[in-house]
């Protein structure tokens, strides 16, 4: 099938300034700036499919946000090529971001004081959204995103969890083929992030929509995501569908054991003791090398066990990995 | 298209009526301004003041009246905009619609100007006829003339604007050289004093500078200082700096999409 988005090399270089401390760097820089070159993108490929959510995730200052610029076309990479739906944003913005919805979870493109309806119909003007379609589109969304509660409210009074219904809404009301979201659950209750959720997640199966989604809420990627791609420095460094990720990069897994009173020999060969604390030991194994069954049969038989549980690692401990590898 | 501007100038239209405090204070300033200009030329005219171009004191009462009334109604906030949009970061969101920002940013401030038409204008007009008397201008003819070059006065007052909101683009340390600009524009343009009452050199080095095509040149043809034919000579001198400003924003626009740093997120 043809990608709807192929990256391929991406780079992004840009100058900073180097600012000094106290009243003289300041004077100083303000003189003779000193620039140095960094690599915000350093190098990115990957190509998306029609019909994927793809988590895009890694920590601050990895060069998610630049990229996501460079997709939609706000700054233009230093060197690579980029396409969206067949066509270079560099090259023709308007026509790209016709076939794409954005929300950046930290700004809004709601119109501060005036009812949300307002910025809706401006959009529909900006799109040519002819009324029928429009009217069809805020249905289905209003009945989705439960807009009705507050489409006539000014967007200022609107609260953090409407506001991003509003901006979803506002980004999909011209029918988008991919939507791109920079973190839309930031900041937001257990509540609206689930509702946020399911939208995206109706939206990808009724519409075939293709989401992007970065974020830091892994309960996010866990829930929406079939495939993750991990950036650090500015490179990819994962890419692949988050169970493989989670199975490669963490082989271990925990076993609790409490004991009833005191022991000395408590140790395994194929498992390692890394924390202890009182009467409670915590013993790491690899689960290729031997199952959670084999170990408590082996323990039990010398240790007087009054509780156990065994951990699987999540998703969490799977990033945390490569953030800290990479 | 069109209708998204319109769209977005009615939006401007709407917003504007909604924040009344800052009507009042707007023309609450103006107005006084207005009125410590008036009085300033009224004591420099008892004083014995040398004529200036056959300009009497009525002639600088309705100038300065006028001056005051377009300054309050030539909303060019498209450097602000930019300014502030480029510091939040806030000018991703309209990048990422299918619609030239700067063409958004004119219906912006268009909506201003419709707004300033109906809430400042008016009342300014009237409080100063209550004080002064009603500016006349000075014949039929001036008055015709007078509106579109108005028009073409903005035209390069919002240029200029959005030229140094495009500066902004470039370097954000510089802090917003707006403030640097309106001071320029104010003395230069003869907004305040008429640039007849400069030495003659500055007179001249103006004339090859866009500012005095703001302010005078509409100004002048109103009270009839300019002629008829001077008149249009000089709306084709403003429309010829409109030309010329327009390629440099268009160019500048075209370099700095390609070069340009969005700070955040």
């Amino acid at each position: 099938m043809e990608a709807v988005i192929e990256v391929n090399e991406l780079v992004k270089e840009y100058m900073v300034a180097k600012k000094e401390s106290g009243l003289r760097g300041a004077l100083k820089s303000l003189l003779f700036p000193e620039k140095t070159k960094v690599k915000g993108v350093d190098g990115i490929s990957f190509s998306i499919a029609p019909g994927e959510i793809v988590g895009y995730i890694g920590p601050n200052g990895a060069g998610k946000s630049t990229t996501i610029k460079m997709l939609t076309g706000i700054l233009h990479p230093t060197s690579g090529s980029i396409k969206v739906c067949g066509i270079s944003p560099q090259a023709d913005r308007k026509a790209v971001v016709r076939k794409l919805g954005v929300v950046f979870g930290q700004r809004t493109q709601l119109y501060w004081d005036l009812r949300l309806g307002e910025s809706f119909e401006l959009l529909r003007r900006i799109y040519q959204i002819d009324k029928t379609t429009y009217e069809e589109n805020l249905a289905v969304l209003s009945d989705v995103l439960k807009l009705n509660e507050f489409i006539d409210t000014p967007v200022r009074q609107l609260s953090l969890g409407q506001r991003m219904r509003g901006d979803l809404a506002a980004a999909m009301l011209h029918s988008p083929e991919v939507l791109f979201l920079d973190e839309p659950t930031i900041g937001l209750d257990a509540d609206a992030k689930h509702a946020i959720r399911d939208f995206i997640k109706e939206m990808n199966r009724n519409r075939g929509v293709t989401v992007i989604l970065t974020t830091h809420d892994l309960d996010d990627v866990e829930q929406l995501c079939s495939r993750l791609v991990v950036v650090n420095h500015g490179k990819v460094v994962e890419d692949g569908p988050i169970e493989s990720l989670i199975h490669k990069l963490t082989p271990h897994r925990l076993l609790v054991v409490e004991l009833q009173h005191p022991c000395d020999d408590l140790s395994h060969p194929a498992a390692e003791i890394i924390k202890r604390d009182g009467l409670k030991i915590w013993y790491q194994f690899e689960k290729q090398r031997m199952t959670a069954a084999e170990l408590i049969s082996d323990l039990s038989q010398k240790l007087p066990i009054q509780d156990l549980s065994v951990k699987e690692p999540d998703i969490e401990d799977a990033i945390r990995e490569v953030y800290k590898t990479t | 298209m069109l209708q998204a501007y319109w769209y977005i100038t009615k939006m401007r239209l709407l917003t504007s009526l909604a924040y009344r405090f800052e009507v009042f204070a707007s023309v609450g300033t103006n107005l006084i301004l207005m009125l410590a200009s008036v009085f300033l030329w009224k004591a420099a005219y008892g004083g014995g003041i040398q004529q200036v171009n056959t300009l009497n004191l009525q002639d600088l009462t309705t100038y300065t009246i006028l001056s005051i009334t377009l300054s309050s109604m030539f909303v060019c906030g498209v450097q602000d905009t930019i300014y502030y949009k480029i510091r939040e970061g806030q000018i991703v969101t309209d990048f990422y619609r299918p619609i030239p920002l700067f063409a958004c940013y004119l219906a912006d401030d268009l909506g201003g100007m419709l707004s300033a038409l109906a809430n400042k204008v008016l009342p300014l007009l009237l409080f100063a006829s209550l004080f002064f008397g009603i500016p006349w201008p000075s014949s039929a003819i001036s008055l015709l003339l007078f509106i579109p070059s108005c028009l073409l006065s903005y035209g390069i007052l919002w240029l200029l604007s959005a030229l140094v909101g495009l500066i902004a683009f470039w370097v954000m340390e510089l802090g917003n050289m707006g403030i640097v600009k309106d001071s320029i524009v104010r003395v230069l343009s003869g907004s305040i004093v008429p640039l007849w009452f400069f030495p003659e050199s500055v007179q001249t080095v103006s004339k090859f500078l866009p500012f005095q095509y703001t302010y005078q040149t509409p100004l002048g043809i109103y009270i009839g200082t300019v002629g008829t034919k001077e008149a249009l000579a000089a709306m084709g001198i403003q429309a010829v700096w409109i030309a010329f400003l327009f390629i440099l924003l268009a160019a500048g626009w075209k370099r700095t999409k390609t070069k340009t740093l969005i700070q955040g997120g």
